[in-house]
Formats: C-alpha cells, structure tokens, sequence
C-alpha cells in the first residue's frame, strides 16, 4: 500500500519537475521571489560558512608560505604565541589589503561606469559548472546581465539575482559566448568558455572573419555589438591564431586577464548595456523595479 | 521527529560545504559529492519514501543555486532519492559492500545526467576527456567519502534509535 503512494509520489513530481524545467527554460522570472526568500535564509548561512572557511583557507596558505620561517621562529613563538597569533591576522588582512588595492587599480581604469565591489561567498564544487554567488544583490542594484570584473578583466555576467546576493556565471563556464574585438583593429569575434580547454586555463576564439587582424598577443576587448556586455572591458589576449579549414573564418585561444582559481573579491557593473542602446533617456525608470 | 531534523540540518551544512568550502581547496583536483551521498544513503536506509522527500530538498537546494532551469536537478534527486529506496530490503546494518556500489552506480548516473543534457545536447562530443577528467575524479572521491560518512551514519543512528527506545 505504502508503496503504491510513493509511487504515485514520484511519478507525479517527476512529471512536475518536467513541466517547470520547460517552462522555466523559456521564463523563470516568476520564480524570483521564492529565489529571494529561499536566500534570505540561506545566504546568512553561506556567508557564515564561507567566513569561516576563508580564515581557514588564509591560515594554511600564511602556513605553507611562511613554513620555513616558521621553523626557525618555533623557539620564540612558544614565549611569543599571543603574538604570531595577531601576526596571522594582520597577514590575512594584508593579502585583503593587496587584493583590494589591485581590485582599486581596475576600478581606475573602468572609471566611467558605476560600480561596487562584492565578495564571492559560494561556489560550486562540482568541475562541470563554473559559476559562483556573490554576496551584494538587487537591493544594492545589481540587476540580471550586469558584468563583473576582477583582477584586470571581465569575469562574468550576472544570471540571477535576489535581494541580498547574486549568481555570476564565468566567462570560462562551457555555456558562455562573449562577443569580443580586437581592440587595435576591431575586427569582431567570439570568445567561447570551453571545459576541455578549462584546465590549460584558456577559452577559445571563433569567427574572426579571414581578412581580421588579429595577432597573437593581441588585447581583446568586449565588443561594441555585444547585447550584454559594455564595450571596452578587457576580457584577455588571443593566441595561436591559425585560418580556419573553411578558409572563411580564423580561430584560435585567449589567455584571460582574469585569475579564476581563487577568486574572493570582484567588482559589479551597475550599469546595463541594454540602458546603453536605449540611450540614457529612459535609463532609471523602466528596470528600476 | 529528531532524526529527522538532524537529517535536514545535515544536508544544508552539506550544501554549504559543497559551496563555501570546498572551492577553497585550491590543491584537490575534486570533491565529494556530499549531497548525492546523503540522499542515497537515506534512501536506502529509511525507504523509497523517505528517499524521495529528502531528494526533493537536495534537488531543491541545487536548483535555487544554479540559475537556468528549475527542476532539473529535482528531477534527478527524488529519483535517486527513491530508486535507492528499493535496495532498502537489502539493508542490513554494517553491510558496507552495497553502499560503496550504490554510490558508484548513483555517482555515474548522476554525471552522465548532467553531461547527456548540458554537454551532449550542445554538441560537446569528446566524452573521453569528460570522463577521464572529471567524471573519473568526482567519482573515485564520493566513492571514498561514502566509506567514511556511511558509517558514521549508521553510528548516529544506531545511538539516536537506542535514545529513543530508552524513552519509551
């Protein structure tokens, strides 16, 4: 009997997740307020855990770093332990402070957009997705499609977002195209996150018309035509650019500005560049709410 | 009621640690899949049913994390969460030979899930190199970390199942 029901259970939300998975591939908008309320509850927890994990994270790699001189010291840091132990929190303090001030450094050179720094508090374990939370949301104006930066380049886009974090997915994530140029000739092309090239820590380059000028070595930027990403942004420099076996098209790798393994603090665009297109007039109104 | 509770909590701070701690780890080429290891183990060991509402929570949890389709990681937990149910006849206590194949057999459904509808339906060929470099790594992790949760499992419980027969 008993069996029976969990039967019809299953039967039944299988066939219920079926429909949202269609339905939510097509519009998952509706679903944002069970995303915001699920992460007031959640996201408190997973800055937690995180916090907790960084300073863990901050000690043993102070340890690995600083284990030779670590050594020497053991004799004076039986008298001196209350102060190593300050000294291990001025030092994780010290690689925020660096880690910060090259954050500052890009601020600078991507002046004239309106940005916040956020901190990166989860990210996902498994190896097939490269996507990750941050801990600023709608309610500090980070809006869907806003671009985020770290660490002299693009990082990301914003997927979804709820009032106090956001999901950014990465540019080397499998699913990700960013239209790109090259920034000294402009030509056009498309820069594509890729899992098998994931580990050589490349992304690969396509459709560069065959006339295109670009050179290995060359700085490719976010591209004017893009619908989501603002012009301008460093995204990496091209390399082994070879033609293409249909003689029509060249393609070839890009090394990222960007550091992705460890990344904890990065900056999001507030602006969109669907408002860009608009053309300022109606920018605030519309996406406000 | 208390076992419960102590399930659920489990399975959020396995969450959490999935997502806040592990991807600090930057010298381990893969991780455990904690969530996958709990659903089944509490598919098997409490029954289909059971299996299926803790499937449901884990699934959920994923979902809301990822953005894209809703459902999709639902889907694939009741599932697992209920189809380990079924072994749940088999379960006798420190029997550890059927949950090492178990998670074995979970953990490649579960990638191959993932890689048929997020890679093979992109056109993403090459599933040697998948298999070889990420299939192969999460698995032989979760397989080894079953070793190691199941049986602290099964302590616990064994210790909640004696509270509450002393109660009564």
């Amino acid at each position: 009997m008993e069996s029976k029901r969990s039967k019809y259970i299953l039967i039944g939300m299988s066939i219920f997740c079926i429909l949202l998975i269609i339905i939510t591939s097509f519009r998952d908008s509706f679903l944002d307020p069970l995303r915001t309320g699920v992460g007031y509850f959640l996201i408190p927890i997973q800055s937690g855990v995180n916090r907790a994990g960084t300073l863990i994270y901050n000690e043993i790699t102070d340890y690995s770093q600083f284990k030779g001189a670590v050594k020497e010291n053991e004799r004076l840091r039986q008298q001196i332990d209350g102060l190593i132990e300050e000294n291990t929190r001025l030092q994780a303090e010290q690689f925020e402070l660096n880690r910060l001030r090259e954050l500052y450094e890009l601020d600078q050179n991507y002046q004239q957009y309106k940005k916040i720094g956020a901190r990166v508090i989860a990210k996902d374990s498994g190896a097939w997705f490269q996507v990750f939370r941050i801990n600023k949301g709608s309610a500090d104006g980070v809006r869907v499609d806003a671009n985020v930066l770290a660490g002299g380049g693009l990082v990301g886009i914003v997927t979804d977002v709820g009032a106090n974090y956001a999901t950014v997915r990465s540019i080397i994530d499998d699913v990700s195209r960013v239209s790109g140029m090259a920034q000294q000739s402009g030509d056009t092309c498309f820069v594509e996150g890729d899992l098998t090239l994931f580990s050589e820590g490349r992304l690969r380059i396509s459709k560069i018309t065959k006339d295109g000028d670009v050179k290995d070595g060359d700085r490719i930027v976010t591209s004017n035509v893009s619908s989501k990403y603002l012009p301008g942004i460093l995204i990496g420099y091209a390399t082994d650019i070879v033609t293409d076996e249909t003689r029509l098209t060249k393609s070839g790798y890009l090394v990222p500005a960007a550091q992705f393994n460890n990344l904890q603090e990065v900056l999001v665009i507030l602006e969109l560049k669907e408002e860009q297109l608009q053309g300022g007039m109606t920018t605030e109104q519309g996406e406000q709410e | 009621m208390k076992r419960i509770l102590l399930n659920i909590l489990l399975m959020l701070l396995a969450f959490t640690i999935q997502n806040g701690i592990f991807p600090l780890l930057p010298f381990v080429a893969a991780t455990p899949n904690l969530l996958l290891i709990l659903t089944f183990s509490f598919g098997f060991i409490y029954g289909k049913e059971a299996g299926l509402w803790y499937g449901l929570l884990a699934g959920i949890l994923l979902d809301l994390f990822y953005s894209g389709s809703f459902g999709f990681y639902t889907l694939l937990y009741i599932n697992i969460g209920y189809f380990n149910g079924i072994c749940t006849k088999y379960y006798y206590e420190d029997y550890i030979t059927l949950p090492l194949i178990l998670s074995l057999v979970n953990e490649l459904a579960y990638n191959g899930y993932v890689y048929i509808f997020s890679f093979l339906i992109r056109n993403r060929l090459d599933i040697v190199y998948y298999l070889r470099e990420i299939i192969l790594p999460e698995t032989i992790f979760t397989v080894v970390a079953t070793l190691l949760l199941y049986r602290s499992f099964l302590f616990t419980n064994r210790r909640l199942e004696e509270l509450e027969k002393r109660r009564d």
